[in-house]
């Protein structure tokens, strides 16, 4: 589970950083993008800890591409701190988002595979 | 969650060629380590690229380091990427640090995308950065100590990837070779279980 806490805290991250990077008032989309990124992640990521949702983390995959597109469509040049942002948070929501939740036992399938073919030998 | 299902033994059983399970912990954990030293020393460039510090620090060539991180090939790669190419670096090599901790010691068999992904990303990376330390030394004509240890890092890197990447790639050809199915193929990549898939699995730990 420790990727979903670190997406926890990338989304913590990204909910700050509008006063980081002092996003101006009238930035309204930078604003709008960084929260409704902040309340996504975090949300899918408690999501993925609950079992009926616990696939919720390939979402955060697709949140962390929209962060990069984001960044590039509003592209000048060169990249204002606020975007360079939003595209290095992009690519490690990526990154995290694609680890399974518990990365460090067979997947599921595999152990329960294994299981029958104990059950069927005894 | 129960792991106990699947013991120990099988988890850390060695599969063909190697004398060795590539995914042992022994074995990706030093990657991982090393992986973490290139990312600091990457942000620590990044860092100089960002102007968040005034200097960056070279032991041998003094102020060439500088004269590479402002070169013309930096700023290209700056404005393709958003972001200066060390911070890409650092992204990258936390990205082998991350993809070595994820996974079983059997992972070469029970996740395959997640040693592949790991694969894309290291091999390649090791590659990029000797070019562009060949670009220091051609185009910019300045060298930068740093970045010469951050690609003798991730060629170190490649060499002690590639040997769990290649078990994997040889079990899914197995897979391949057996059924012809592009179905069973893609499942097992994806780490669905299936009866040819565990035969050839306990074929390479020479159980079968």
């Amino acid at each position: 589970m420790w990727s979903r806490v670190v997406e926890i805290m990338l989304g913590c991250w990204l909910a700050v950083s509008p006063f980081v990077f002092r996003h101006a008032a009238d930035e309204t989309q930078f604003w709008i993008n960084d929260f409704s990124c902040a309340t996504a992640v975090m949300t899918l990521a408690m999501l993925s800890c609950w079992k009926p949702t616990r696939h919720a983390h390939v979402g955060i995959v697709l949140v962390g591409i929209w962060m990069i597109v984001f960044a590039y469509q509003n592209f000048p040049e060169p990249a204002p701190p606020a975007l360079q942002n939003s595209a290095l948070i992009g690519f490690l929501l990526i990154m995290f988002g694609v680890i399974p939740n518990d990365a460090t036992f067979p997947p599921v399938g595999w152990q329960e595979y294994d299981r029958n073919c104990e059950e069927s030998n005894e | 969650m129960d792991s106990q299902t699947i013991s120990q033994h099988d988890l850390n059983a060695a599969p063909a060629p190697w004398s060795y399970n590539p995914s042992a912990w022994s074995q990706r954990i030093p990657i991982c380590l090393l992986a973490a030293v290139a990312t600091v020393i990457a942000t620590y460039l990044a860092l100089y690229q960002w102007r968040l510090i005034s200097s960056a620090w070279d032991p041998f060539f003094g102020t060439q380091t500088e004269a590479v991180l402002d070169s013309n090939v930096s700023d290209w790669m700056h404005r393709y990427f958003l972001v200066p190419d060390a911070a890409f670096g650092a992204i990258a090599y936390l990205g082998d640090a991350i993809f070595g901790l994820a996974g079983s010691t059997r992972r070469w068999q029970y996740r395959p995308w997640l040693v592949i992904v790991f694969g894309i990303d290291v091999i390649p990376l090791g590659i990029v950065s000797a070019v562009l330390v060949a670009l220091q030394a051609t185009v910019v004509g300045s060298w930068c100590t740093l970045c010469i240890v951050t690609a003798v890092i991730s060629l170190i890197l490649a060499y002690m990837a590639y040997d769990e990447v290649l078990t994997c790639l040889i079990y899914l050809r197995r897979v391949w070779k057996k059924t012809r199915s592009r179905k069973v193929l893609w499942d097992t990549f994806c780490g669905q279980p299936s009866p040819v898939a565990a035969l050839i699995g306990e074929e390479m730990c020479g159980k079968a």
